[in-house]
């Protein structure tokens, strides 16, 4: 309810055709909730580039307002004043008429940026109660029954409730009012939830005139790095993911993730890979330019000091190259996607397609193996390259269970000089009943040419027909 | 060779060819410290410059034919024997269709699956993209790729970055593959009859390898064996030269100059 229709006559619940009869033409849009708590979300996004722990109201406390957490945050504007000052400006800009309140308590602030007479206002400590205590039953945000009771046994103001006995009330109302109270006065706690995970370590930057450029927001996002450098020394940890937030001059908030192998301080690892980021991203809008950049540590890990670099040909220590060798990895992965870098792992089945796999790459190679390789087996020779499924093949063979003659496969015959086997591996029957039984074929063909045959299927005692498929080429 | 008396040249013919040959390596960029890794075949290394392949270059191998392809890569695997096997190995993409890379069969080439890294591309810009960045970084012993197209530019430069490194780039290319490329040297692959032990079992891989192209050296064919057991290259009997013994020394890596 705006200034404006208020200054015609209309009140909150009026029909539609009452409201058009006092005020005259109206612009009609129908309620639309959804986009309402897109938009405060997306406020409650800007805001973070004040503090990151903002909360958005829920709905029983109007779903029209956000909380925000400056504790710590005010003396980087210059005091309080300022802050709300800078808020309010902003919002004006953005044509957002708003009323701001500072309070030590969040129920506190609540109240008054809803119901004190002048906005904005700063809350000195301790002064809750000679503050909330003119301010009306609405202040605490209570149920709608409860406060239709308060006002039924008299009770309009929160001075009324504030200094009197609390075990009636506790007897006669739900456990909400006193918990409302007590928070507002700051004797019980009342967590917010953000609408961004707050993060272990972050540092923001606000920028005297916007920027543009690509290499302007890695340097900005290099010395965003450093500023965090010594923090992380400090507590002897390192960033694992990190999040770099970019704030538009117009508002709209872009946060980009970067996740890390091994835990790292360094700032130039980090710019370079903000930097392949970038790249790898369609256009980022720049719009008229972004004026702050935050840096947020989402995942911090124990890292321990290690010695300097030593020298560059090559000879490193093994954590020094562990080390190079994770740098490596980040960096491919932030360009090509995470999963495109990956090592080869070995898993205990005797399927040959189960008995390997492929896993997120680690800068050592021990790390991603469960289990050691198993020594080659010469009478069980593995080919070099491996289908993944096994394609077909029509095979002549001389008798049914013996070995092939000719075959046929992506329509090239081929004759068959040497043929060595059968190795018979069963098929895994915990898996599946009646699984068939293969017998595996190296093969030598006439121009030399060395594949992986399988008959699938015993003849006679598992089926009539056997097929024969290919599994692997030999080099 | 007895010195030719020329008016105002002192020096003999056998030193002048010499000192061209001393001269040739640094025209190209050889310093003396360049590592090179030789096959320890003698009838193989002496078409080599400097007597092996040398490190910090861009080495190009592609089949005869496109049923060679795991020829050509088991070729590849071969040489990766030759090189320390401390450090991890990056190969860029896949084998085109002809299946993935299988750990257990890289152990039959002398390759540890653990070294392997496999970095997967969409296409060939980011497979050059990922050459040159593992490149830059130094950590692999090699990087190793297949490529369909490779205009002549852009295998300079991964020459450069190869060399910049001091890290061979081992690339396969597809059997069609002519045009003219910047790579050091170029091998060819077919498959041959595979060398058998006493029981008919394979011993080891042969492949025919010609050395198409080779700078600073001479072009050649053999019938090159890979034996399984020994993890060494040798030179199988019919091609090889018989005033040299049939089983060369154990590859070694060794400074140039």
């Amino acid at each position: 309810m705006n200034a404006a229709a208020e200054a015609e006559g209309l009140l909150i619940g009026d029909a539609l055709a009452d409201a058009r009869a006092k005020a005259g033409p109206l612009q009609v849009h129908d309620a639309d909730p959804a986009a309402d708590h897109a938009a405060l979300r997306r406020l409650a996004l800007w805001a973070t580039r004040y503090t990151p722990a903002v909360a958005p109201w829920d709905e029983k406390s109007g779903a029209d307002g956000l909380f925000l957490d400056v504790t710590g945050a005010s003396h980087l504007f210059g005091g309080e004043e300022k802050l709300l000052d800078d808020i309010a400006r902003r919002l004006a800009h953005f044509g957002l008429p708003a009323r701001l309140a500072a309070a030590e308590t969040a129920g506190a602030a609540w109240a008054l940026a809803r119901f004190h007479a002048q906005a904005p206002v700063i809350l000195p400590t301790r002064e809750e109660s000679a503050a909330l205590a003119p301010l009306p039953i609405e202040a605490l945000r209570l149920s709608s029954e409860t406060r239709a009771t308060l006002r039924r046994l008299g009770f309009r103001r929160v001075g009324a409730i504030i200094d009197k006995a609390r075990a009636p009330f506790a007897a006669r109302f739900e456990k909400e009012l006193l918990l409302r109270l007590d928070q507002a006065l700051g004797r019980a706690p009342e967590p917010l939830a953000s609408i961004v995970p707050p993060p272990v370590y972050h540092s923001l930057r606000y920028l005297l005139e916007p920027v543009m450029t690509q290499d302007a927001v890695i340097a900005i996002a290099t010395r965003l790095m450093r500023d965090l450098v010594h923090v992380l020394e400090r507590d002897g940890v390192g960033a694992r993911a990190l999040r770099l937030a970019l704030y538009r001059v117009d508002g709209a908030v872009t946060a980009l993730d970067i996740g890390l192998s091994l835990p790292t301080r360094s700032p130039a690892h980090v710019a370079r890979l903000i930097g392949l980021k970038l790249e790898r991203l369609p256009e980022i809008e720049a719009g008229f330019g972004f004026e702050a950049l935050g840096l947020a540590v989402t995942v911090a890990e124990r890292m321990d000091e290690k010695q300097a670099d030593l020298a560059a040909d090559g000879t490193c220590t093994t954590e020094r190259m562990d080390e190079r060798c994770a740098e490596l990895i980040d960096g491919l992965r932030q360009r090509l996607g995470s999963l495109s870098v990956r090592r080869l792992a070995p898993l205990a089945s005797h399927l040959p397609e189960r008995a390997e796999t492929r896993c997120a790459a680690t800068a050592s190679p021990a790390a991603s193996a469960s289990f050691p390789w198993a020594p080659p087996d010469e009478t069980r020779p593995r080919p070099l390259l491996l289908f993944a499924r096994a394609e077909p093949a029509e095979v002549t063979a001389l008798v049914p269970e013996g070995p092939p003659r000719r075959f046929r496969w992506r329509g090239v015959m081929h004759g068959v000089a040497r043929a060595q086997g059968p190795e018979r591996i069963t098929g895994e029957w915990w898996r599946q009943m009646q699984a068939p039984t293969r017998d595996y074929y190296l093969v030598e063909d006439e121009d030399g040419r060395r594949f992986w045959l399988y008959r699938e299927g015993l003849f006679g005692r598992e089926t009539a027909s056997p097929r024969w498929f290919v599994h692997g080429l030999f080099a | 060779m007895s010195p030719v008396h020329h008016s105002g040249c002192p020096r003999s013919r056998s030193e002048i060819v010499e000192k061209l040959r001393r001269l040739l390596p640094r025209l190209e960029g050889l310093s003396a410290g360049t590592r090179v890794f030789s096959f320890g075949l003698p009838a193989l290394d002496t078409h080599l410059p400097q007597s092996g392949l040398v490190a910090g270059a861009l080495h190009e191998i592609a089949p005869q034919a496109p049923g060679d392809t795991p020829a050509a890569f088991g070729f590849l695997a071969g040489l990766l024997t030759l090189l320390p096997p401390d450090r991890p190995v990056l190969l860029v993409g896949g084998i085109a269709d002809h299946g993935r890379v299988c750990g257990h069969g890289l152990q039959n080439f002398g390759v540890d699956p653990a070294r392997l890294i496999l970095v997967e591309t969409k296409n060939d810009k980011q497979a050059l993209w990922a050459f040159e960045e593992a490149l830059r970084s130094r950590i692999p012993a090699a990087v190793a790729g297949m490529i369909d197209k490779l205009a002549l530019k852009m295998s300079q430069r991964l020459h450069l970055a190869a060399g910049d490194a001091g890290l061979p780039l081992l690339l396969l290319r597809p059997a069609k593959a002519d045009e003219a490329s910047a790579a050091a040297t170029r091998w060819r692959v077919g498959s041959a009859e595979a060398a058998r032990d006493r029981f008919g079992l394979i011993a080891g891989s042969r492949w025919e390898v010609s050395l198409e192209r080779c700078r600073n050296g001479r072009s050649g064919e053999w019938l090159v064996e890979f034996d399984h057991g020994a993890h060494r290259f040798s030179l199988a009997a019919p091609l090889a030269d018989s005033a040299l013994p049939h089983r060369g020394a154990a590859p070694r890596i060794r400074r140039a100059g």
